[in-house]
């Protein structure tokens, strides 16, 4: 056997896979359970009472420059991070406060706090 | 962790900003097609009477290349240039800040571990070359009197790789489940640590505990036999020893260079380590994984921990069971089968390593050039590179990027297919060629498919 020969099938199944893939980029990005979709924002709250936070590593999809609304809901003050490139830091006080993400570019962006380590969102950009 | 430090905040995750999106559906789906469809075609259609052989395959480089690449002048160049980079390195993990923008963290995890990938595809045993554990042993030894290469005692063989794959898990675990794996101080330390052992082993056995025993340069010449750069051996070695003189210097297709794999003892747990942690590492981003090992009231640790020798585990524990459930002759027994066939993962490991860590070494290898400029964190630009602009092309087009890792997936797949068939129809006795070879191929398929559906669903 000659690698051609191998070569043919394969070509074949991705140039397949390739125009499955063309019509993808067009979806809208929709908004997973406990984010809610709002006109151009995507709306998600965080609750954190001492220790414990909510919601935990949960998938949230986001548009590419779209707006995240992130009301955080604290009894103390503390600081999100955000790990895009470059990373951005949420500073928040007790109590509600409402705070405005974007992320410029697709991938998965973890949204964590630290001390203690919890990741609570994932945000899917695409 | 003490929170924030100067100039980056330390990271509870490991290294890098934002992850690759999962790929989508139909591509991961036509992947595993791919991989099917690739498989039975080689049973079906592939040569019936082994290819390759150590002894005689591969072309004669022109006489000009092999003085060139066997020249002692190319030797220490490469020789100088780990010892620059090391030093250099080291003075930043050593004097430098404990921050994210230490330029050792980067060097570590993404030039060294990542990047020793692409060189060896491209260079050869190209970690052999430039290791500065190698050449501080080979200093040493010249100083020292000691015949070039030898220790005190040869190489117990029965050892083989397993140092090497013990020294893998170390790394694997620091990177991927130690919770402080961006400080300096738990990754300086396991560096020091690293470097100890290498002096110490390769005074007590010579360079040969170097070639079996240093993580990185088991690696890197494992890749390496993906490379065209191959040794015709003039002799057969003296166990234990290192070959006496280079051998000719030939060009081989990588599927040829790749059955010159010499298995030894541990070969399979090397595979194992390294397949198994680059699929954990996709599986521990996972929301359910994540969601699991955040609702335990305990550190992550322990879940990742064993999660990682799961992996590892797993994929060695089914190279085994698939090698060796097969008809085999009196010539070979059927113990001695899984490290005669571990070499054919090797090519579906390297497939799954550019599609896991393209964009990571692409991205954030250009982040370190530009913190390499700057290693103490004072602001300096010595190389020039402190101003780069970084060039986010790759994670700006998804798409390009998930059909780059479809693809890497199959063909890495299609070369690890043939390399194992080519083995079996020389080991196996005829009358098992066929059946014999269907439970390797049914747990590379898996292999490949389980790394395409990571790849999905992380």
């Amino acid at each position: 056997m000659r690698l051609s020969t191998l070569a043919a099938p394969l070509a074949l199944v991705l140039a397949m896979s390739l125009t499955a893939c063309g019509s993808d980029d067009a979806d809208p990005p929709s908004s997973s359970q406990g984010a809610t979709q709002d006109g151009d924002t995507v709306a998600v709250t965080v609750t954190r009472e001492g220790d414990e936070f909510t919601p935990n590593g949960e998938r949230v999809e986001l548009g590419v420059d779209q707006t995240l609304v992130l009301t955080i809901e604290s009894d103390e003050a503390g600081e999100l991070h955000v790990h895009s490139t470059p990373e951005q830091e949420i500073a928040y006080d007790a109590g509600t406060s409402e705070h405005e993400l974007v992320i410029d570019r697709p991938g998965v962006v973890e949204v964590e706090s630290h001390e203690p380590d919890v990741v609570l969102l994932q945000l899917e950009v695409r | 962790m003490t929170g924030l430090s100067v100039g980056g905040s330390i990271s509870a995750h490991g290294l890098g900003g934002a992850k690759d999106l999962p790929i989508p559906s139909e591509l991961a789906i036509a992947g595993a097609v791919a991989a099917l469809v690739i498989s039975f075609t080689v049973l079906a259609i592939a040569w019936r009477e082994p290819r390759y052989d150590a002894a005689t395959s591969g072309r004669p480089a022109p006489e000009w290349l092999d003085r060139l690449v066997s020249s002692p002048g190319l030797a220490i160049t490469g020789r100088v240039f780990g010892m620059v980079v090391f030093l250099y390195v080291g003075a930043a993990a050593v004097l430098g800040k404990d921050s994210l923008i230490n330029p050792f963290l980067g060097t570590f995890y993404v030039l060294l571990w990542v990047g020793l990938v692409p060189a060896s595809l491209l260079l050869g045993p190209f970690f052999k070359a430039i290791s500065p554990a190698r050449t501080i042993s080979m200093l040493f030894a010249k100083i020292s009197g000691v015949p070039a290469g030898e220790g005190l005692r040869p190489y117990p063989e029965r050892l083989g790789y397993w140092p090497a794959a013990v020294g893998l898990f170390a790394f694997v675990w620091l990177e991927l489940v130690y919770p402080s794996s961006t400080a300096l101080g738990p990754v300086r330390l396991w560096c020091a640590a690293y470097l100890g052992i290498m002096l110490i082993g390769s005074a007590v056995w010579g360079t040969t505990f170097l070639a079996r025993a240093d993580p990185f340069e088991v690696y890197s010449s494992l890749v390496a036999k993906l490379s065209i750069w191959g040794r015709r051996e003039p002799f057969e070695t003296v166990a234990g020893r290192p070959p006496q003189g280079k051998g000719q210097l030939v060009l081989r297709s990588p599927l040829a260079n790749l059955d010159t794999v010499v298995a030894r003892p541990g070969l399979v747990a090397v595979v194992g380590v390294l397949f198994g942690s680059t699929a954990f590492d996709s599986f521990r981003e996972s929301t359910p994984w994540l969601k699991l090992v955040q609702s335990l009231s305990a550190s992550r640790i322990l879940p990742d921990t064993v999660a990682l020798i799961a992996f590892s585990a797993g994929v060695a524990i089914v190279l085994t069971i698939a090698t060796m459930a097969t008809g085999v002759t009196s010539d070979t027994p059927r113990r001695a089968l899984p490290s005669l066939f571990a070499h054919s993962v090797v090519p579906i490991i390297v497939g799954y390593i550019v599609a896991h860590y393209l964009t990571y070494l692409v991205e954030y290898g250009q982040r370190t050039l530009v913190q390499l400029s700057d290693p103490f964190s004072r602001g300096d630009n010595y190389l020039g590179t402190a101003d780069l602009q970084i060039n986010y092309w790759l994670s700006e087009h998804p798409t390009f990027l998930a059909v780059t890792k479809v693809v890497a997936v199959a063909l890495g797949h299609v070369v690890g297919v043939v390399a194992a068939h080519d083995r079996a129809i020389r080991l196996l006795p005829r009358r098992h060629q066929l059946t014999g070879q269907l439970p390797l191929l049914v747990a590379m398929v898996g292999f490949t498919v389980g790394g395409l559906y990571l790849l999905f669903a992380a």
